[in-house]
């Protein structure tokens, strides 16, 4: 026979501020699983929405998997489109973007020499790049910017030094903020757009980053490969963006299995702090336990009842914390060597969050339970 | 028994819902195995020429026969065309004891091999690119010798390309 399930409940409020503080240590242990999944899935996300399929960028073939190292020849675009059919082309302009892309020292009205990624593009970069969209002001024109979502992330600064009109200063030059962009959470998102003509101009450099060229349907990146290839004299490389931002994936891969080690870290030390209180909660008990038995109730139905009044508390902790990170952390920004990204409590973090938070119930509750029933019933009613 | 049941849907819906995106599937062995029965030569080539040699004295349209290296860069194969870069045989290469983990890229050798490349594409009768993949196709990897017959094209900056309609791997 089963203990009624009202009696573990009922327990639970027999105790108030030891049940109080045991939520409050399991909850704090699944905010930390939130919060280190979160950031796994925020990078992974990032990563993963920014290369689209069809945009392939050409850069140095000396700068290895890092464009900011890379310098090719301004003419790469126009002997690009005059060299490969492949690429998309509307109302007579061709889809290819030339790019300088840099970091360097940002300063805000709030923030010195914060360290910004800063993108000379033409009108052509948001044909390529099809998932930037303006969310408010304009298009920078000659010693403007156009900021993404989360370039104060990046800056470390207060989102209001980057309203528009605001005034920015880098490469020694002052820039008017003229507008904000978002692209779907991708890596440009903590960029700083500006004309490519000026921030050629201000760096003193005649060359490009790169090239992102969008693909015509059924045109096929190998082309482009292929021309670079013959081309030796260029020393260009081809790859599909996505491609590109895989590689980063695996470059960040030590990263991503540090924060799943940090993952079962928390968890076993979020089990030890469950086992702490609930061995407090058992001792207190014992005679409690030696009488139910007595009445005639099985070690079984008693190890159950213990097990459920553990797994309520993780659940409700789990609860708890699901709404807090749903609600408050879910979305926010933070600042990475790639730029910045955001926390995502997605369906895999409230998965591993909330089965971490179960978890710990159960193998908390487990072993002070039965120590407790282990215990002859005649000497466990003589306990103190 | 009805709550196993909700049991193994939940899971089920777990498995299903985290399984990977089916990827797109490549040509199959058959199709490979035929292609290259087509662009394999059966017997090394006489004549052939280092690629140094080749950059030197080639002009456009001339028949040649090129022995060289797969290498040159730390990605010397086009994804999805047959299709790489090969160095001269005379260029040395990081040795193994050194622990390059891409000898193939020339790194300690970059000077020389800027006069010793040239690019090879197999090309089918109507002279585009064969669409399999080259370690496939001729079941070749980085650094394996190859002696390519077919086509020189050469441009104004001296860029060497051969279109090839047979390809010989030497054993190593």
């Amino acid at each position: 026979m089963l203990l009624p399930w009202e009696y573990g409940v009922r327990n639970l409020a027999r105790r108030p501020v030891r049940t109080g503080l045991t939520l409050l240590a399991l909850a704090t242990v699944v905010m930390l699983v939130f919060v280190v999944v979160g950031f796994i899935r925020g990078l992974e996300q990032s990563l993963s929405v920014s290369g689209d399929d069809d945009v392939v960028l050409v850069y140095s073939v000396n700068s290895e998997e890092n464009i900011e190292n890379s310098s090719i020849a301004a003419r790469s675009p126009a002997l690009l489109s005059a060299s490969l059919g492949g690429t998309w082309k509307r109302f007579g302009v061709d889809h290819v973007s030339p790019e300088l892309y840099l970091g360097t020292r940002v300063s805000t009205s709030d923030q010195e020499n914060g360290l910004g990624l800063v993108r000379g593009v033409t009108y052509r970069a948001p044909l390529v790049r099809r998932n930037v969209k303006i969310i408010d002001g304009a298009w920078p024109e000659q010693n403007e910017v156009i900021v993404g979502r989360l370039a104060s992330a990046k800056l470390g600064s207060h989102s209001d030094a980057l309203a528009i009109g605001q005034t920015i200063q880098f490469e020694g030059e002052t820039w008017t903020v003229s507008g904000h962009f978002a692209a779907d959470g991708a890596a440009y998102e903590s960029e700083i757009w500006c004309d490519l003509s000026a921030f050629q101009t201000v760096t003193k450099r005649q060359d490009l980053s790169l090239v992102a060229m969008l693909l015509a349907p059924g045109a096929s990146a190998a082309e482009i490969e292929l021309f670079c290839k013959e081309r030796t004299d260029l020393e260009l490389r081809a790859l599909r963006e996505s491609d590109y931002y895989a590689s980063l994936q695996q470059h960040y891969r030590p990263v991503r299995l540090l924060a799943w080690f940090v993952v079962a870290l928390v968890s076993g030390a979020g089990v030890f702090a469950g086992l702490n209180m609930m061995y407090g909660a058992v001792a207190g008990r014992i005679r409690e336990l030696a009488t139910l038995q007595a009445l005639g109730f099985r070690r079984r139905a008693i190890l159950l009842s213990l097990v459920q009044e553990g797994v309520l508390l993780a659940a409700a902790a789990s609860l708890l914390s699901g709404v807090i990170a749903l609600t408050m952390l879910n979305g926010l920004a933070v600042r990475f060597t790639m730029g910045a990204f955001t926390l995502r409590i997605d369906s895999v973090a409230i998965l591993v969050g909330c089965g971490v938070g179960l978890l710990l119930g159960v193998l908390g509750a487990l072993p002070p339970a039965l120590k407790a029933l282990r215990e002859s019933v005649a000497i466990s009613l003589k306990a103190v | 028994m009805r709550m196993m049941n909700w049991i193994c849907v939940a899971v089920l819906a777990v498995v299903v819902g985290c399984g990977e995106k089916p990827t797109a599937e490549g040509p199959d062995a058959a199709e490979v195995a035929a292609a290259s029965a087509l662009y394999v030569a059966e017997a090394e080539p006489e004549g052939a020429v280092g690629v140094g040699e080749a950059r030197e004295s080639v002009e456009t349209d001339q028949a040649v026969t090129l022995v060289g290296r797969i290498g040159g860069s730390s990605k010397p194969f086009v994804e999805g065309l047959a299709a790489f870069t090969i160095v001269d045989p005379k260029v040395p290469y990081c040795a193994d004891d050194e622990g390059c983990p891409t000898p193939w890229d020339y790194c300690c050798t970059q000077p020389q091999v800027k006069e010793n490349i040239a690019t090879v594409k197999v090309v089918d009768a109507d002279g585009g690119p064969v669409a399999f993949d080259a370690r496939k196709l001729l079941n070749v990897k980085e650094l394996s010798t190859v002696v390519v017959q077919g086509t020189a094209n050469r441009d104004d900056q001296g860029n060497l390309t051969v279109a090839a309609n047979k390809v010989f791997v030497r054993a190593e």
